[in-house]
């Protein structure tokens, strides 16, 4: 088993010559194209890309505040919480008094699941752009620049040994993935 | 498990890294700047003083926010490696990536220089570090890890940062964000709850509580206060050195 994981480790440090080797013991084993590399199975799931267009992808919206439906990663600035809705914005709760935090108001960011604050200002992503708020007024935030692809991101779902429809960038911006049920084996795999 | 470790990169960097690191020491034990906040472990997004990290895909991007209206790109390194999470510690950006985590010295925010890398298997590795040591929680099953499918929380002694050493690796279960304070680390478990763990030896996690109903993603320690989100909510806490664990509030999800 360790002298296995060693060969895999001086594979994966030169991946031509890896996946030439894989290709050959993938071979030996069964027919390249219904086995990928690793030897994991289509079983009619896969993931399939979320796309936005760029004007789908640059509404952004202030609403009062919304209910937590799929909360993610958090940020805390002074008394105010910032908690991202995975995909799709950013709430800001009041927790001056941690046993009664107040939804102040959400803001709703297609591909958003990241966050920093500094001051009066919040950092948020949009997929690939990033955007800037004013949050001096944390009721009525106001976006106050976007800076484009500043967030390179990859063209393929964040999990391993997975097949997923190929991204196909005339399409629009990726702001997710969603694991659907397939007819057939899509063409790509990673 | 084997795990491999990069060598020092010479021995002038090895100076200016003690010299570094010394400095590091003697300057103070508060890493945020008072104005900024503080993310969680999962956070692929941090800020010290005046700048702001972004690592997404395979870079680090850095930018100037001393005007905060209008963040200035000050440069990007690219890391050959898809990159996960950051989190900035004294001197240091300690970043997960897919193959390991990398230890960035940041006396330069602007500019920061690699110093090494933790290598082990493929993995997304949120990381947290106190004092001498870093704890990373590796999540197995069909998230990241390409090869190995065991979770665990790895203790490495990072006291020389060019040269991180694994000391411990316990089993965990399902592990995402995970945060660090005194003599206590809190790992959440993703659907298998949340972990309260003694690091009274800060080489050896000792469990003491498992809350088995709080589902958990990301975790916020400070002030002997928690904040955790998981798929049923946003949770609040206090605990005490008796380990009284105290709910405060909760905001359900709808």
């Amino acid at each position: 088993m360790v002298s296995y994981m060693k060969l895999i480790l001086n594979m994966m440090k030169t991946l031509p010559h890896l996946l030439l080797t894989l290709l050959i013991l993938s071979s030996c084993m069964t027919s390249p194209d219904e086995t990928p590399v690793n030897g994991e199975l289509f079983q009619g799931l896969g993931y399939k890309p979320i796309y936005a267009t760029g004007a789908e992808l640059k509404n952004v919206n202030i609403t009062t505040s919304e209910a937590l439906r799929s909360p993610g990663k958090i940020y805390i600035l002074d008394r105010y919480l910032f908690v991202n809705e995975m995909g799709k914005g950013v709430h800001i709760i009041d927790n001056s008094d941690p046993k009664n935090p107040k939804n102040l108001s959400f803001i709703s960011i297609l591909g958003n699941y990241d966050i920093a604050a500094k001051g009066t200002w919040l950092y948020a992503d949009n997929a690939t752009d990033l955007l800037v708020f004013d949050i001096s007024n944390p009721v009525e935030p106001k976006l106050s620049k976007r800076i484009a692809n500043a967030i390179p991101m990859h063209n393929y779902p964040p999990f391993q040994n997975v097949y997923f429809e190929c991204v196909d960038n005339k399409k629009g911006t990726i702001v997710g993935w969603e694991k659907v049920t397939m007819a057939a084996k899509p063409n790509c795999f990673r | 498990m084997k795990n491999k470790f990069t060598k020092p990169a010479g021995a002038a960097l090895l100076a200016t890294l003690f010299f570094f690191w010394g400095c590091a020491e003697n300057s103070s034990k508060s890493e945020m700047s008072p104005q900024s906040g503080l993310g969680g472990s999962m956070a692929r997004f941090a800020i010290t003083g005046n700048t702001l990290y972004l690592v997404s895909k395979e870079t680090l991007e850095v930018y100037d926010i001393t005007d905060g209206a209008n963040p200035v790109k000050a440069t990007s390194k690219n890391m050959g490696m898809g990159i996960e999470t950051i989190f900035p510690y004294q001197n240091h950006l300690f970043i997960g990536a897919n193959d390991g985590m990398y230890i960035y010295n940041n006396q330069s925010p602007q500019n920061p220089a690699l110093l090494s890398k933790y290598t082990h298997i493929q993995s997304c590795d949120p990381v947290v570090v106190q004092e001498k040591y870093a704890y990373v929680t590796l999540r197995g099953g069909v998230a990241c890890r390409n090869w190995f499918s065991q979770s665990s929380l790895d203790i490495i002694d990072v006291s020389n940062p060019s040269n991180p050493v694994i000391v411990r690796s316990q089993p965990m279960l399902s592990p995402y964000g995970l945060g660090v304070s005194g003599n206590r680390l809190f790992v959440c478990e993703g659907d298998n709850g949340f972990k309260i763990l003694d690091i009274s030896d800060p080489t050896l996690a000792i469990e003491k509580f498992h809350l088995k109903d709080l589902t958990s993603y990301d975790v916020i320690v400070r002030n002997n206060r928690l904040i955790v989100t998981g798929n049923k909510g946003l949770y609040q806490y206090q605990y005490d050195d008796q380990d009284q664990v105290e709910l405060l509030s909760k905001i359900p999800v709808l």
